[in-house]
């Protein structure tokens, strides 16, 4: 049995978060060095915990033994520093705003054209300005509950870090941003979403 | 200043005042046709409330003289003893806010009231029920402004339910809508409140929407959705399994007739088709909503022709309905009307576009799959593990979720065509069943992520090619501009429509 220390199940929690990655996704989700990481995924492949599958759509991901050890240290991880009712709270606080976003982000995406959802094709600068004012006064919100988050866990700390990074994007012209790319602020809302699932322990 | 008006056939009061849900009470009270009883609490209480942070002076007696009215005209007691009268609270501005705001049904159920509806009845599981979806309607109401507990007792449960309704109107979700879709803030809504019908009665009843033509092609059948033995608003959320709207038919053909005539007594009044929100209760049909159904594209096209076919409008009128700009949009492709028997699944349409592949039931089977030809991933629902899966596939289809969740999110950001929110799918090792039949890994199915459906095999696909109506329109833009050379049809109807404007005094704007 591998010794799971900090640094090492900090990579293996990230792939249960992000899903099946490559190196450079993982050390941004986990802020580490992409040396360190590799290093750590060669050992957790090692003791069985994580695989790696070739092809386009391959990539890092954890094994069925890899995502029964993170359970077990995510339930440890609660327990141990005795943040489970904090991590509640935040989490309750969380939900009405992911109902929040999932508007905004369905917003940008659709419009309503004489009444019919229709794809948003970003041709009305007025429209699209709206909306990511309004992702702006969200995201001031959404900072609140991550720094509650992080304040609990640190390891959240880093979900703060990349949402604004994300936006900061997004609002020097990178649209993508949003909602499109692997580091979009959607994408990283989303991994926050299953993180906190995973975190205290509640299914899909 | 009186904040209440009744849903009478007198009462002449424009939407801005009533909203448009009473609006539209009134007008089919005014038809003939069955409205439950009831009042609205107008937009200028809203602003009142908005204004003092309360509700208004006075609105307290005329709730109490509004419900001793509406004991009367039903013969029952508000909050018991006896039979009790139960009412359901909802909101209704000038401009509808679908979702957006709050709804409070079986409004009055007090612990006394539910054992007087079991005796009533003499079903106490059916009166429980309906206490229990009070509670949660109530919970999810007041969920959001943090406020008290539900009282035992009738008239504070009314008072309560205002104010819910009333405050949400200005929750972060509804006010993210309005300046999104350009909605005055001060609008305000309405509160309706009516008699309380209980789709959740027996067997013989259910709650439903209805579009008096089918809304995806304009085809004079009606088109919607029922859920029988359920009450409110379980349709409208999608957190249910309906069945097409033509089951009703088989199941409650008198039901089914009485609709059918309300809609063309409707569409007759607005010389449009409809959309209706109904309710039956033990075999009778009561209407809860209804507005001009408002199509676009080819729905919009077929319409217009057979109306004018119909004697209801002109062809001028017909030509003017259709804005060019309509059709110079791109039609997004999809499935070629088919067969009610051939449809695997409906949920909601949430990513557009067709997608045909081999079912896949988890992302690594999708990503393994996809190198020897297209695979659609079914999932009960998806998360951040199943993304290398749905990169790999070119058509999702989830149990859970609504066209705002992470899953429809995800398909539109790589533009994959997307059903999400079907009901009775449950996804097994290798399998999945849905609508009663038992589908392998690798059987080739076809989604339609406008329309919402799931197709068994690989059937044809529109949005190209000829559109008879969509040619009858043309034509009779042609006789109008007196032009019939070759060009694209929002050219020959632009043209029409400036011959029209050039014929009449003062010029017509398109409808």
């Amino acid at each position: 049995m591998t010794v799971l220390t900090d640094q090492r199940w900090l990579v293996l929690h990230a792939l249960r978060c992000i899903g099946f990655a490559n190196l450079a996704r993982i050390a941004t989700a986990t802020g580490l060095d992409a040396a360190d990481v590799e290093s750590e995924l060669i050992d957790l492949a090692v003791a069985g915990l994580v695989r790696h599958e070739a092809g386009d759509f391959g990539g890092w991901g954890l094994t069925g033994a890899g995502r029964n050890a993170d359970t077990t240290r995510t339930a440890d991880e609660l327990r141990t520093t005795g943040t489970r009712a904090a991590v509640t709270e935040a989490y309750d606080r969380f939900l009405p705003l992911n109902t929040e976003l999932l508007d905004l982000c369905t917003a940008w995406q659709t419009r309503l054209v004489d009444g019919i959802v229709t794809v948003n094709d970003h041709h009305d600068p007025g429209y699209d300005a709206r909306v990511l004012d309004l992702f702006v006064t969200f995201d001031r919100r959404a900072e609140v509950v991550c720094t509650a988050l992080s304040t609990v866990l640190p390891r959240y700390g880093r979900y703060r870090v990349r949402l604004a990074d994300a936006l900061a994007r997004v609002t020097a012209g990178e649209r993508e941003y949003l909602t499109d790319h692997l580091e979009a602020y959607h994408t990283v809302w989303f991994q926050l979403h299953e993180d906190l699932l995973a975190t205290l322990g509640i299914p899909r | 200043m009186s904040w209440i008006r009744p849903l009478s056939t007198e009462v002449d009061e424009p939407a801005d005042v009533l909203g448009a849900k009473a609006a539209g009470l009134v007008l089919l009270r005014r038809l003939g046709l069955p409205v439950p009883p009831g009042f609205v609490v107008t937009t200028s209480a809203y602003r009142a409330f908005r204004q003092a942070g309360r509700l208004p002076d006075g609105l307290d007696g005329e709730l109490a003289t509004a419900i001793a009215d509406l004991e009367r005209t039903t013969g029952r007691t508000f909050g018991g003893p006896g039979r009790p009268l139960v009412v359901s609270v909802r909101s209704g501005g000038e401009v509808s806010m679908p979702g957006m705001m709050s709804t409070v049904l079986n409004v009055g159920l007090t612990t006394g009231a539910t054992a007087g509806l079991a005796a009533e009845t003499g079903d106490p599981r059916f009166a429980l029920d309906s206490r229990l979806s009070l509670l949660t309607s109530f919970a999810a109401a007041i969920a959001e402004q943090g406020g008290p507990p539900l009282p035992d007792e009738a008239v504070g449960q009314l008072r309560l339910a205002v104010t819910a309704v009333l405050d949400s109107w200005d929750t972060p979700r509804a006010r993210t809508y309005r300046q999104l879709h350009d909605i005055p803030d001060d609008l305000g809504t309405a509160v309706v409140v009516q008699a309380m019908v209980f789709g959740n009665r027996d067997p013989d009843s259910g709650t439903g929407v209805a579009f008096s033509r089918d809304p995806d092609t304009g085809e004079p059948v009606p088109f919607g959705e029922v859920l029988f033995g359920r009450q409110g608003d379980e349709v409208v959320s999608g957190r249910s399994l309906t069945r097409p709207l033509a089951d009703l038919a088989e199941r409650l053909p008198a039901v089914w007739a009485a609709l059918r005539q309300a809609m063309e007594r409707i569409e007759r009044h607005y010389r449009d088709a409809c959309y209706l929100e109904f309710t039956v209760e033990a075999g009778q049909l009561w209407l809860l909503q209804v507005r001009p159904a408002r199509f676009v594209g080819a729905a919009a096209v077929r319409l217009a022709v057979d109306l004018a076919d119909q004697g209801v409008i002109g062809r001028d009128e017909a030509l003017l309905r259709i804005s060019p700009r309509q059709l110079r949009q791109p039609r997004t492709p999809r499935l070629a009307v088919v067969d009610e028997a051939d449809v695997l699944a409906r949920g909601r349409g949430a990513g557009p576009g067709v997608a045909v592949g081999r079912v896949a039931t988890t992302a690594d089977q999708a990503a393994r799959m996809a190198a020897t030809g297209p695979v659609i991933l079914v999932r009960p629902e998806t998360s951040p593990l199943d993304l290398h899966g749905l990169a790999a596939a070119v058509g999702v289809v989830t149990a859970r979720g609504g066209p705002a969740s992470h899953a429809a999110v995800v398909a539109r950001a790589l533009g994959k065509a997307a059903v999400v929110g079907v009901a009775d799918l449950v996804v097994a090792d290798d399998t999945i069943r849905v609508g009663g039949r038992t589908i392998a890994d690798g059987t080739v199915i076809a989604v339609d992520g406008t329309a919402g459906i799931v197709v068994l095999g690989d059937p044809p696909v529109t949005g190209t090619g000829a559109d008879p109506h969509l040619r009858q329109l043309l034509d009779w833009a042609d006789d109008v501009s007196g032009d019939s050379s070759d060009r694209p049809g929002d050219v020959r109807l632009e043209a029409a429509h400036a011959a029209l404007a050039r014929h009449r005094d003062p010029p017509p704007g398109p409808a």
